[in-house]
């Protein structure tokens, strides 16, 4: 189990040194650099600022003095955000984001689970049908317009929820659900056919033929076996979601870590981008670890390898 | 299996196509709108028209005017070549890098399979969206350069699917038996192995044009879009709603209709996915 | 009824109690009287005047801060912190005489040697600032930026004693003195720096001397200002501003409607709604002196003609901006915006297609035939897109040409303008402070902004007389035959319009403008029924 965690560990490692160097040299041949203006700057002022940053030396140098930065725990400064580094920004808005994110979670679940369960249960009959029409809703719209349409209708038609900022619970209700929808209907799909899947299994026509009560094979013995499946998809949705959307960032004007992966690009805010980028692998990478613990502790039939 | 069942299992059945023909039927009309935009409406997609500035619908503009005065349901028509474009376009990228890699990948083994495998896991923790941006402001703002970056980005489902299919597909008898008997790698392959997996990386396929549907329409938000009004391609469906999205509050109509269009589109290929899935991959619903 | 469906059930139940629950309390929260809420549109990236470069956190700082000067209605810079100023030595000397009754916001005197600090911080090399350019007519202010000279006593800016500032030119410029109304300029506290770093800036360390205090900053959602009740021109009537980050154009109108925001700006109004909102009382819209033009690649075919740049300007009916662009867009056929000094609305070619198109035939292209494949570029952004595509479709119309439109995200345009420009781009200019002389030196020969490599040695010429001269008459008419080459002859820019800024306030305020610099002034703003 050591072994296996130390060696996952050290995989871990790897992935995010790679995606560091990726995104870094992603970066560098992006054209447009941080300090390009409207208004251009004069030579002798943008020589200034390049040295304050050490843009001016070989890229090999700042490669080298980037990772040293990284693994002595300094995401370097924002080219953008001057009184402040990448570190206090995303100690700023991964919180945020992160609540904004397992809200969405939860809205997912608690939605995913009954509908899948009610389609499985109501298989092939047009309640089935119907909730799998629900569900599609929810990976029908591209997410600006869904959240366009939640905007219009409960904010402004009929005044129940707040149409953007993030404070009290009122002000989550709509970017909670809008960022919960496409999960929600892929949580939904996913369940009914992990269900309708260990319902075909010989231990649940076993248990069947042992007279057991159709809701009690279905809770009991189906759901508890339909779990391994969600949880696997469970990790990396709960990365992607916890480090926030641009969309649903912006359109609800949301004080999250999300809205980076695209103004620190535009902005060419270098570190910035790097920083974001390796808190998402690191959390993604984390919590795919997570479940392949979890598996072996749910499932003793997955070995650890 | 009682006959109640059977019964049960036919309707089940009979529905399900017609689902899908209803899709296919949708997905073929909007098709063929876009291919024959420039005969089913009078107006052009681009220029000023200065005096039909945001209309609302009317008869002579069955879904009103945008900004400059163009017809909606003109540019809706023509929005429809890039959309599908873009979904078909990038699935199909996405299609020939993913199952070519996962083939290689799969059908190796080894050491290559796992090289292959870690480099799958790399590309799948990189955020999707950053990754789109930065490849499409490296190769360029047009339609060639987003379906390249979206390509770019999601072919690693397809290596995942088709590296499973073939580990699957080599403990099956007869292409161990083809090995045995010396029939060459490529033969193997041809022969054994794609008829085995063209089912799962089809529905694939089925899944993935939507989703690049939705990404064009997200790369559209951030105004990353595709949208040449005066060229073959027009303004996809997600610059239009994202115009729209700027006027929602007093002019509803630039969104909605452009909105309803990509919702139409994304459920027909998603039930015609749904609908391949039963017949071509049944253990998978 | 099955076990699985009553649970479900009841689950849904719970699940819509809550919403209503939630839905029930009270959804626009009320405002305290004397608050008034705004919209910066994004975070400020910096609060610190030496290094902030862009609008918004200047919209900030210029509620916090005042400086030397500021300008009045006509652009004309009148005293704030300086009583007086003395201008010596044939423009090459100026000595500033400041008030003694300015207060830091820790109750510290605004001295001399606050400024002093301050212009030695902007120009030193480790300050990185990119404005620091803006005060290089000062002797050795250049030298000292780019490390010649260590010395900073060498720089030709002095405190002489603590109420006695004192500056030595390199040259005469008569615009000097508008320099002193930009932010930039504002003084600085040396101790504070000092022992805060960059973290300065921060609520809790910062220390100013405006209208308003810094009373928090939640960063990437809202600012809270206070109002400074020892300002020396008296405490603001406003109690409070709460400053929000709020991107996206149609959310923030949403707010607006919802009554959780009170103010409107060009950053918070989505161009189609205007229309609408035009008829709402407190609406307004205020002339920017910001220029939107699009420039040729002058020596590339075909726009190395003339005449051809001409007929592409004689082509374009600029009485179609306000109409589509809705925001109160001045059309412009001259390039000094309207406001400035030596605007001058006779300048410039009209619309008038028989010419164009007969211009375009003698240049050997009748009726667009045999034209060459152009791009115009233009940055991704809304307003420029509907810009270029109205533009196309004229030049369509009135020339048969047909221009390809290619838009390119914001950093990846500016590194093409310089390395593979397109033929025809747009771009947009505006004020650091404002005098002609920003405007028109953007076009001279060295200019690194002159992305068109025009080059005109009389247009040059007269751009460097008129900066010297102290003569408003003199300077009018050396900037009116500046024009002319600019903008009839040579015609490297076409200008289109000057940009307004259109807002929205809430009726029970009163006195929140945006001045014609694109300046939030909350100094004034009060309740409509109380004094």
């Amino acid at each position: 189990m050591v072994r296996f965690l130390i060696k996952r560990l050290l995989h871990a490692l790897v992935v995010l040194w790679v995606v560091a160097s990726l995104t870094f040299f992603l970066l560098h041949i992006t054209p447009g650099g941080p300090f390009d203006r409207e208004r251009r700057l004069p030579p002798e002022v943008l020589a200034n600022v390049a040295a304050k940053y050490h843009l001016d030396e070989p890229w090999w140098n700042q490669y080298t003095r980037y990772l040293t930065g990284i693994v002595q725990g300094d995401l370097g400064p924002s080219y953008k955000y001057l009184d402040r580094n990448v570190r206090d920004i995303v100690a700023d808005t991964l919180p945020v984001s992160a609540s904004l994110g397992i809200f969405a979670l939860g809205f997912s679940l608690a939605l995913s689970f009954p509908v899948g369960l009610i389609a499985a249960y109501y298989r092939n009959s047009w309640t089935d049908r119907f909730c799998l029409f629900i569900a599609t809703l929810g990976i029908s719209v591209p997410t600006f317009i869904l959240g366009a349409l939640l905007i219009w209708l409960f904010s402004l038609q009929l005044g129940w929820f707040q149409a953007g900022r993030w404070g009290d619970i009122n002000s989550a209700v709509l970017p909670t659900a809008t960022l919960g929808a496409a999960p929600a209907a892929y949580l939904s799909y996913l369940l009914r056919s992990a269900i309708l899947d260990t319902l075909g299994e010989d231990f649940v026509r076993t248990a069947r033929a042992k007279g057991l009560k159709e809701t009690t094979v279905l809770f009991k013995h189906a759901l508890s076996n339909s779990l391994i499946p969600v949880l696997t998809v469970l990790g990396p949705l709960t990365a992607g979601l916890v480090t926030g959307s641009f969309v649903v960032e912006y359109v609800f004007a949301i004080p999250g870590m999300g809205r980076f992966f695209i103004t620190a690009v535009t902005d060419r805010d270098y570190p910035l981008i790097m920083g974001v980028t390796l808190v998402y692998t690191a959390l993604l990478v984390g919590a795919n670890l997570l479940v392949d613990l979890l598996y072996s502790f749910f499932d003793p039939r997955i070995k650890a390898q | 299996m009682s006959r109640q069942n059977e019964a049960e299992e036919q309707r089940r059945q009979r529905g399900q196509r017609a689902l899908l023909l209803l899709s296919l039927a949708f997905i073929a009309a909007v098709t063929l709108c876009g291919f024959l935009a420039p005969l089913l409406s009078p107006y052009s997609p681009a220029g000023l028209q200065e005096g039909r500035i945001l209309e609302g619908p009317s008869w002579s503009h069955w879904l009103g005017t945008d900004g400059l005065g163009r017809d909606l349901f003109t540019r809706i028509l023509y929005g429809a070549r890039v959309s599908l474009t873009v979904g078909i376009g990038t699935a199909l990228i996405a299609l020939i890098i993913g199952s070519l890699y996962g083939l290689i990948s799969g059908y190796s083994g080894g050491p290559l399979d796992s090289l292959l495998m870690r480099i799958v896991d790399v590309v799948y923790s990189l955020p999707d969206l950053l990754i789109f941006i930065l490849l499409s402001l490296l190769l360029g703002r047009n339609i060639a350069g987003v379906l390249l970056a979206l390509g770019l980005v999601s072919w690693v489902r397809f290596a995942r699917i088709a590296r499973g299919q073939v580990l699957q597909a080599k403990e099956f008898v007869y292409v161990e038996g083809a090995r045995a008997i010396g029939a060459s790698h490529l033969r193997i392959i041809m022969r054994h192995i794609l008829p085995n997996i063209a089912g799962p990386i089809l529905v694939t396929l089925t899944f993935s044009i939507p989703a690049a549907i939705l990404a064009e329409s997200t790369l559209s938000f951030i105004g990353l879009g595709i949208n040449d009004p005066y060229s073959e391609w027009g303004t996809s469906w997600g610059t239009l709603a994202q115009d729209g999205w700027r006027a929602m509050r007093t002019y509803p109509h630039i969104i909605l209709f452009p909105g309803l269009a990509i919702f139409f589109t994304i459920l027909s290929f998603n039930y015609l996915g749904n609908g391949l899935r039963d017949i071509l991959d049944p253990k998978g619903k | 009824m099955p076990h699985a469906l009553r649970i479900a059930g009841r689950c849904a139940l719970a699940l819509s109690l809550v919403i209503l629950f939630i839905s029930c309390r009270p959804s626009s929260e009320v405002a305290s009287d004397k608050v008034v809420r705004v919209n910066l549109g994004t975070e400020p990236p910096s609060l610190d005047w030496s290094v902030a470069t862009d609008h918004v956190s200047f919209n900030v700082i210029a509620n916090l801060m005042v400086g030397l000067t500021e300008f009045d209605r006509d652009l004309k810079p009148g005293p704030v912190i300086a009583r007086s100023w003395d201008v010596l030595e044939g423009g090459k000397r100026i000595v500033f005489h400041l008030r003694d009754d300015v207060l830091w916001s820790d109750g510290k005197k605004v001295r001399a040697q606050d400024f002093e600090y301050s212009w030695k911080r902007l120009l030193h090399p480790k300050t990185a600032s990119e404005y620091a350019y803006i005060l290089f007519d000062i002797v050795n202010a250049e030298a000292f930026h780019r490390g010649k000279i260590d010395d900073h006593r060498l720089l030709g800016v002095t405190a002489k004693d603590d109420r006695t500032l004192e500056v030595r030119l390199r040259h005469p410029a008569s615009y000097f003195l508008s320099i002193t109304t930009f932010e930039v300029t504002y003084p600085q506290r040396q101790d504070i720096i000092e022992r805060y770093g960059a973290k300065w800036t921060e609520p809790e360390n910062i220390v100013t001397n405006g209208p308003f205090l810094l009373a928090s900053w939640k960063h990437e959602d809202e600012i809270q200002l206070r109002a400074n009740p020892r300002f020396f021109l008296g405490r603001p009537a406003i109690e409070r501003v709460d400053m929000y980050m709020i991107n996206e154009k149609t959310t923030a109108l949403a707010l607006y409607e919802q009554g959780r925001l009170d103010f409107l700006d060009n950053h918070s109004i989505p161009i189609f709604e205007k229309p609408r909102l035009v008829k709402h009382e407190g609406f307004r819209s205020v002339p920017q002196l910001r220029g939107y033009y699009y420039g040729f690649v002058t020596d590339r075919k075909p726009f190395d003609d003339a005449r051809v740049r001409k007929a592409f300007a004689l082509a374009i009916d600029r009485t179609v901006f306000p109409k589509i662009l809705h925001g109160g867009e001045e059309p412009a056929t001259s390039w000094i915006p309207p406001g400035m000094l030596a605007h001058n609305v006779e300048i410039g070619v009209r619309y008038n297609p028989a010419e164009a198109r007969r211009l375009l035939r003698e240049a050997g292209y009748p009726d667009g035939k045999g034209f060459p494949q152009v791009t115009l570029g233009y940055n991704t952004d809304e307003d420029h897109k509907i810009v270029a595509e109205a533009i196309q479709g004229m030049w369509k119309q009135n020339l048969g040409v047909l221009v390809r439109l290619e838009n390119q995200e914001w950093k990846v345009y500016l590194s093409k303008l310089q390395s593979d420009p397109p033929h025809i781009f747009r771009l947009g200019w505006g004020a650091d402070f404002p005098d002609p002389d920003n405007f028109m030196r953007l076009f001279t020969s060295l200019s690194g902004n002159n992305n068109t490599r025009w080059k005109n040695r009389r247009f040059d010429e007269l751009v460097d007389l008129a900066a010297r001269e102290w003569n408003t008459q003199k300077r009018v008419q050396l900037y009116n035959e500046a024009q002319k080459i600019l903008c009839e002859t040579d015609l490297p820019i076409i200008p289109l319009f000057t940009t307004a800024e259109s807002t929205l306030l809430r009726p029970r305020f009163a006195g929140l403008e945006y001045n014609s610099m694109s300046r939030l002034v909350l100094r004034d703003v009060r309740l409509k029924n109380s004094q």
